[in-house]
Parts: C-alpha cells; sequence; structure tokens
C-alpha cells in the first residue's frame, strides 16, 4: 500500500537530496490524483467554494418566491424550465430548493469544505508531520467527496427533481417513491450523495485522528497543539462515532423505499389505496438521524471555533486566554453533543421527562460555549489587535456565535419549543449560530492561510469590502425572521401569505430578500480576490502574519514532505506573543528556552528543577530580578 | 538545496506511519461497531415501543456459522504466529484454511436466511424486528468481504515474497478486521438471542 510510496519518497530525500516529493510528477498525480495533503485541502476548499455558491444561488431563488409570492419573474422560466412556468417558481421545487441549498450547506460546505480543507492543510504543517497517516485514503476521501458532490448536482437533472422533504429527510415522505415528486429519484440520489459523502468523511476524519495522536513531531505533546488542532481532532472524533449512526438510519431507509421493508413505516394512505408496510415507527429515524444531527452541527462549528482561536491570538498579538479552558471547553462540547439530540424531537409526542432530561443536557452546552466566548472576548481586551481581513472575519463569527447562541437558550427549553418549533426562529437561531458563524470561521480561515496556501497575499481593501458587506447583511437578512418566528411563521411554506395573519411579514420579506440579494453580490468581491490572487496576488513572504506556529516555517513553495530537511522540533506552546522580555513580540514553537533567556517565565519550565537553576544562575549573572521560581 | 536526513529519522518516520495506519484500521472498527450499535439500537427502542422482538427461534444454520468463524479466527491466530516464526509453508496452508472457513461462513449465513425465508420470516416484513436479522447479517457479511479481501492480500504477500515487516503488517491488518468481524458476529448473534 501507501507505505511503500512514502518509504520511497523519503529515501529520495535521502540520497539525492535534490528531488523532492515523487519522481515522476505528472499533472494528474500533482492537480488530481494527488496525494499530498496540502493539494487535497485546496482541492477541498475550491470544491467547497463552488457548492456554497450554487447553495447561496438556491437560496437567492426560494428567497424570490418569499418576497414576492404573486410576482412572475419571466428569466426564471428561460433558466428553469417547467421548475418556473410562467416566471414562478413551483411549490414542488420551492421544497427541492430549500432541502438541497440546507443539505450543500451543512454537509458539502461546512462539513466537507471546512475541516476537509483546514484539517487537512493545517494538521501535518501545524504539528510537524510530513503528510497524513494514509495520504491514499486521504485522497480517496476527497474524490468520494467529489463524487459525492456530482451526484447531489445530477438529481436537478433528473425529470422528477431532486429530494424535497428538507435536508432531515423525514420519512414517510422520503420513503415513499410516490409521495411527492422529490421523492422519486431524487431522493434515491439524495440518499446514495450521502452514503459517499459519509464514507469520504469518515476516511478523512480517521486519518485526522490517526495522525495527530501518532506522527507529532517531537515535543509537540499534547498540550502544546495550537487550538486550531485540538478543534479539527475532536471534529473528527466527532464525526467517526456519529456518522456511523447515519449509516445505519440511511440502509433501513433505502430498505424501506427500495425493498418494501417497514422500518419507519406504517398505517399510511395514499389517496384511497391502503400501503401494506405496517408496524415501522418514522420517529426512529427521527432518533438516529438527530443522534448524528445534532453533533453533526458541532462538526460544522468547531473547526471555525479553532480557526477562530488561532486567528484572534495572532492578531491581537497576545497569549489566548485560558488555553486549557478552551481545550476542556471543546471536549466538553464534544461530550455533551452526543446527550442533547432529544431537543429536535420535543414535540413528536416525547415523555415530558425525557424532554427534560433533554433540556437540562442542552442547556449546559451554554456553559462551555460562554466560556469559549469569554475567553475569546478577554484575548481580544487590550490585544494589540491588527484588523486583517481574517481578524474581521474571526471577530464575526464570536459575534454570531454569541447571538445565535443566545436564542438556542429558547429554543433548548422543552415547553418554549412547543411554540417555536418549526418556525422561522428556528430558522434565524441556526442561521446565526451555526451558518453565518461556521461560514466566518471559515472565511477567517482562507483570508489567514492563503499565503500558506498558494503562496500569495490576498487583497485586503476587497477583503475589508466583503467582511463589511457579508457581516451587515447577514444580521439583515436573519434577525428579522426572529420576530417571524416568533409571530408564528412557520418555515418550509411556499406561501404563508395564504394565511391573512401572516399577510404583515411580506414586506419584511422583501426587506430580507433585499438583503440577501446584496450579501450574495458582495461575495462577488471574495470570489474574485481569491481566484485573482492565487496567480496574481502578492507574493508572500514566509511567516507574513508574525505567527508563532510551524506552518510558518516551511518554505512559501510547497514541497511534498513540507520540510526541506529535518522536521522541525517543538519546544514551547504556540501563544507566546508579546512575551514581557523578549525582543520581538512573537517567540516560534521552534525556539528553545535556551535562546530566550531574558522572557523565561517560572511556570515555563513546567517544574523542570535543572531548567529552573540554570534559569536562576543567569538571572543572577545578569543582574534581573524575578518572582520567585 | 541539500540537506540530510538522519537515518534513524527516517526510520522513525517509517515507524510511526505503519503504527497510524493501524490505528487507522482501529478507528474503522470503532466507527463500524457504531454503525452496528445504531442498528441495535433501532431494534432495543422498537421492540421497546411494540412490546415484541423478532420473537422467532433462529434457524440452527447461525449457531454452525458461528463455530466456523469462531474456528477461522483460531486458524488465522496461528497463521499469524507462523509469520512472526517465518514459516512460509505453514503460513500458506493455515491462511488457505481461514479463507475456506470465511467463505463457509458466508455460504452458511445464505443458508440460514433461505431457511428463515421459508418459514415465512421474510425481509419485507410487518414485524420490522425480523426485517433487521436480515439487514444486520447482511451488512456483516459486506464486511467478511472487506476481511477475506485482507486475507488474500496477505495469501498474496506469502506468494510474492515481500519482505519480513511488510508480511508481518499484512497479516497483523488482517488479524485485527478478521478477529473483530468474528467478535462482532458473536455479539449480534448473541443479541438476537437474547432479545427474541
Amino acid at each position: 500500500m501507501s507505505t511503500i510510496t512514502l518509504h520511497d519518497t523519503h529515501n529520495n530525500d535521502h540520497h539525492d537530496g535534490h528531488d523532492h516529493g515523487h519522481h515522476k510528477e505528472t499533472f494528474i498525480t500533482k492537480y488530481i490524483f494527488s496525494q499530498d495533503h496540502k493539494m487535497i485541502a485546496k482541492q477541498f476548499l475550491i470544491t467547497g467554494i463552488v457548492m456554497a455558491v450554487i447553495a447561496m444561488g438556491l437560496s437567492i431563488l426560494f428567497r424570490l418566491q418569499l418576497a414576492w409570492p404573486d410576482k412572475s419573474f419571466p428569466i426564471l422560466e428561460t433558466f428553469l424550465g417547467k421548475w418556473a412556468e410562467g416566471g414562478r417558481i413551483k411549490p414542488d421545487f420551492y421544497l427541492a430548493l430549500v432541502t438541497i441549498h440546507g443539505t450543500i450547506m451543512v454537509f458539502f460546505v461546512l462539513t466537507a469544505g471546512l475541516s476537509g480543507t483546514f484539517s487537512n492543510l493545517l494538521i501535518p504543517l501545524q504539528l510537524g508531520v510530513r503528510d497524513m497517516a494514509s495520504p491514499f485514503m486521504n485522497m480517496l476521501s476527497y474524490w468520494l467527496f467529489f463524487v459525492a458532490c456530482v451526484i447531489m448536482m445530477a438529481s436537478f437533472f433528473i425529470e422528477t427533481g431532486p429530494a424535497s422533504a428538507g435536508w432531515t429527510v423525514y420519512p414517510p415522505l422520503s420513503a415513499i417513491p410516490k409521495a411527492i415528486s422529490g421523492s422519486a429519484m431524487g431522493m434515491t440520489l439524495w440518499l446514495i450523495s450521502m452514503v459517499l459523502f459519509v464514507a469520504s468523511q469518515l476516511m478523512g476524519g480517521i486519518n485526522y485522528i490517526s495522525t495527530v495522536l501518532n506522527m507529532r513531531t517531537k515535543g509537540m505533546d499534547l498540550w502544546k497543539m495550537p487550538l486550531t488542532i485540538w478543534a479539527f481532532f475532536l471534529t473528527a472524533i466527532l464525526g467517526v462515532l456519529s456518522f456511523p449512526v447515519l449509516v445505519a438510519g440511511v440502509v433501513l431507509l433505502i430498505f424501506d423505499r427500495s425493498f418494501g421493508t417497514s422500518f419507519y413505516l406504517s398505517d399510511i394512505v395514499m389517496g384511497t389505496q391502503v400501503l401494506p408496510n405496517e408496524g415501522g415507527s418514522p420517529i426512529l429515524w427521527q432518533h438516529l438521524f438527530w443522534f448524528l444531527g445534532h453533533p453533526e452541527v458541532y462538526i460544522v462549528i468547531m473547526p471555525a471555533l479553532g480557526i477562530s482561536s488561532e486567528v484572534i491570538s495572532v492578531n491581537s498579538r497576545k497569549p489566548i486566554f485560558g488555553y486549557h479552558a478552551m481545550v476542556y471547553s471543546l471536549i466538553g462540547i464534544t461530550v455533551l453533543s452526543f446527550i442533547v439530540w432529544g431537543h429536535h424531537m420535543f414535540v413528536t409526542g416525547m415523555n415530558p421527562l425525557l424532554g427534560g432530561v433533554f433540556m437540562i443536557t442542552t442547556l449546559i452546552i451554554a456553559v462551555p460555549s460562554a466560556v469559549k466566548t469569554f475567553n475569546y472576548l478577554a484575548t481580544l481586551w487590550r490585544g494589540n489587535i491588527r484588523f486583517t481581513p481574517a481578524m474581521l472575519c474571526a471577530i464575526g463569527m464570536v459575534s454570531f456565535f454569541i447571538s445565535g447562541g443566545l436564542t438556542g437558550i429558547f429554543l433548548g427549553n422543552a415547553s418554549l419549543d412547543i411554540n417555536l418549533h418549526d418556525t422561522y426562529f428556528v430558522v434565524a437561531h441556526f442561521h446565526l449560530v451555526m451558518g453565518s458563524a461556521a461560514i466566518f470561521g471559515m472565511l477567517a480561515g482562507v483570508y489567514h492561510w492563503f499565503p500558506k496556501m498558494f503562496g500569495r497575499m490576498m487583497n485586503a481593501k476587497l477583503g475589508y469590502l466583503h467582511f463589511w458587506l457579508t457581516f451587515i447583511c447577514a444580521y439583515l437578512v436573519f434577525f428579522p425572521l426572529h420576530f417571524l418566528g416568533l409571530d408564528g411563521v412557520p418555515r418550509r411554506y411556499y406561501a404563508f401569505t395564504e394565511f391573512e395573519f401572516m399577510q404583515k411579514w411580506v414586506t419584511v420579506n422583501v426587506f430580507v430578500t433585499w438583503a440577501a440579494i446584496v450579501a450574495a453580490l458582495a461575495q462577488v468581491a471574495f470570489l474574485f480576490n481569491f481566484f485573482y490572487s492565487i496567480f496574481k496576488g502578492k507574493k508572500a513572504t514566509q511567516n507574513p502574519w508574525e505567527s508563532n506556529t510551524l506552518e510558518w516555517t516551511t518554505p512559501v513553495e510547497h514541497i511534498h514532505g513540507n520540510w526541506p530537511g529535518e522536521i522541525p522540533t517543538v519546544h514551547r506552546w504556540p501563544y507566546d506573543y508579546s512575551k514581557p522580555g523578549a525582543e520581538e513580540d512573537f517567540i516560534p514553537q521552534t525556539v528553545p528556552y535556551s535562546q530566550t533567556m531574558h522572557s523565561n517565565m517560572p511556570h515555563d519550565f513546567e517544574g523542570n528543577a535543572e531548567s529552573e537553576r540554570i534559569q536562576r544562575e543567569w538571572d543572577a549573572a545578569n543582574g534581573i530580578v524575578r518572582e520567585q521560581h | 538545496m541539500v540537506h540530510t536526513l538522519k537515518q534513524e529519522d527516517v526510520e522513525h518516520d517509517l515507524q510511526s506511519s505503519t503504527k497510524a495506519k493501524k490505528f487507522v484500521l482501529w478507528l474503522f472498527v470503532v466507527s463500524s461497531t457504531i454503525m452496528f450499535g445504531g442498528f441495535t439500537s433501532y431494534y432495543i427502542v422498537f421492540a421497546a415501543s411494540k412490546g415484541k422482538g423478532h420473537g422467532l427461534v433462529l434457524p440452527d444454520m447461525f449457531t454452525y456459522s458461528t463455530l466456523v468463524l469462531v474456528l477461522s479466527s483460531i486458524c488465522l491466530f496461528f497463521a499469524a504466529r507462523a509469520v512472526r516464526q517465518q514459516n512460509i509453508s505453514a503460513q500458506r496452508s493455515l491462511l488457505w484454511v481461514t479463507l475456506a472457513l470465511g467463505l463457509g461462513f458466508g455460504y452458511l449465513q445464505v443458508d440460514a436466511w433461505s431457511a428463515l425465508y421459508q418459514t415465512g420470516a421474510t425481509l419485507v416484513n410487518n414485524n420490522a424486528a425480523i426485517s433487521v436479522i436480515y439487514i444486520v447479517s447482511g451488512m456483516h457479511l459486506l464486511h467478511i468481504f472487506a476481511g477475506v479481501c485482507f486475507i488474500l492480500n496477505s495469501l498474496w504477500g506469502s506468494y510474492t515474497k515481500v519482505p519480513q515487516e511488510n508480511a508481518v503488517y499484512r497479516i497483523e491488518i488482517a488479524s485485527i478486521f478478521w478477529h473483530f468481524i468474528d467478535i462482532l458476529w458473536i455479539y449480534l448473534y448473541v443479541f438476537l438471542l437474547l432479545n427474541s
């Protein structure tokens, strides 16, 4: 297997010394079926961006319908044909748009696009590893993801259209092919795509965990890892523990759809026809789905939290506030996320006592989340802040995490949820806390590590334009939705204005749609900046942000194996910014304490008596008085 | 760009990468266990809410197949020992026996399905608990298929005379996986026996 490949690579390095990477690197092995984690990261990122643009386009389409339910847009018919006859989006297609928008955003953009990009890029680079545990599996992970994307998009080109049962694909709607047109072939493609997607995520996640646990460079113990790596590591653990349950649920759903079993089906009458299925329960799908589904939202947000920790610390020129607390809160979120899935099911007739249990576990998640929020703010407090585009996005991420997180406390209450369930309040909540926050974390990552990925800088001015437009518009889009929800407007309705008491909300919807259109246009600034800078951006220096972590010790030009010579050894934690007594305001992880005698602190030595003695002697010889060691 | 890598560093890299790859397999074992955990928890919640399980006397074929699978595991254990002792001929014959027993297991499982089918306990059933029997044994059979591939990989290694290190690696991978699917099947079978 790939052991041999690795071995050969190293032998090359050893013997001829000039030839890095594979001997015969063709276009195909370098750019397409690449096994280099840096290239795979870029593949994930660009695929993720393409999918994000598609999903954003879908959202604009259904926002048009929501804002102007009675107006005809002939141009839509030109593009969408029978899905928009007479220039109005059909109800079936509206449901498909909502479903595929959700699926793409949650799974393809914020799971694969986010974890896939940054775990692949940063785990080896920040831990001092030449490549992933299994580069071959890593490559397979990307290509399974790619095929999953293609299959999902292919469902737009079939007679009956894409899946339409919502991104949670609850049976019986999803289990009976004749239920709605989207439940036919489109649903089958959705399921196939998701199975491939899960396989891809498992391969990726398993690789990340194994690499983190087994392949760190010398000196890089777990407590010297950057918070990004902690976040990716715990995210991967979440994925490996929860995605298989989705597979179990999906397998049963496939059998219900295609073979006539009754896992989720019972007592169904279609028109005048009584279906033979009996004895199943659709609630069981919800249990299996949300056992994945809830950890999934943390799979989405935790990498964003990790990226923000790093970006905020670097650009505040301050150590991250409460490093250990940050790690423990991530672990807390990881553990708790497995015992809260019931809060999606409060109104399924759940035993109120059980609902109470799920309510308590859900509300406890507020604690680690608040710890993280306060630590971000404390890191920013009196920092020497550099407002780079990445920094702005990271701060934006914190903002959305707070404003969206607060409404989570409302929704986590079993009794309040009776009113709020399936209203726009829920839509507003998760688009802020999971959607916008995670996207801003991802954008922060893109702006921050773009020089590492492409060796060039992105344009800062365009970055500022992009940030402010997106930030403001995201609030303008999602904040008003809270009030619709509180008034009882249900989500996923094609034309809720048919109900008289909701008609007053049409004007708000017009406003929201305009804000969404401006936000979408703002992304052009990003897309142009991104693709233009890949080729024409300003050349990056080796360490443009004056950062401590290992990835900035690699050469700007990518080589297979990352470091030309020996892998650097790590001597200190990654957050020695603005240390009193140091010559510069950052000390990379590779600098030993023996080179920074002026700035060493008593706790740096972790109780190592010999080092403390040497420091004391040096202090005495140089006439420096410090607090007691 | 001239540089040198110390030989021990290269070896260290290599060792940690082999270790990491074995770890990858362990993680796969974990996630696969969780998937079957998903099926069995479906069963538990279903049985609890309906107040009934599959209510069948499971065909004897399942007992025979379990024995065959346990035997194959034992065989593989001795095969792994033969690899470490560099006893090629014992290794080959033991691996062939393991393979044959594995395929025999597959045959017996299909036989068990047809026995179930003939008693009227079909896959398409209004008692989803009975359908679960087919699902878990079927998904397990897919794992057997993967396990057979691992054993073939090890066998192939013994015929192409790969270096000892590599041979050990191959048999270790095969062993981890095969013993896992052995234990997994015992869990599933006992589960189905206890929750009838």
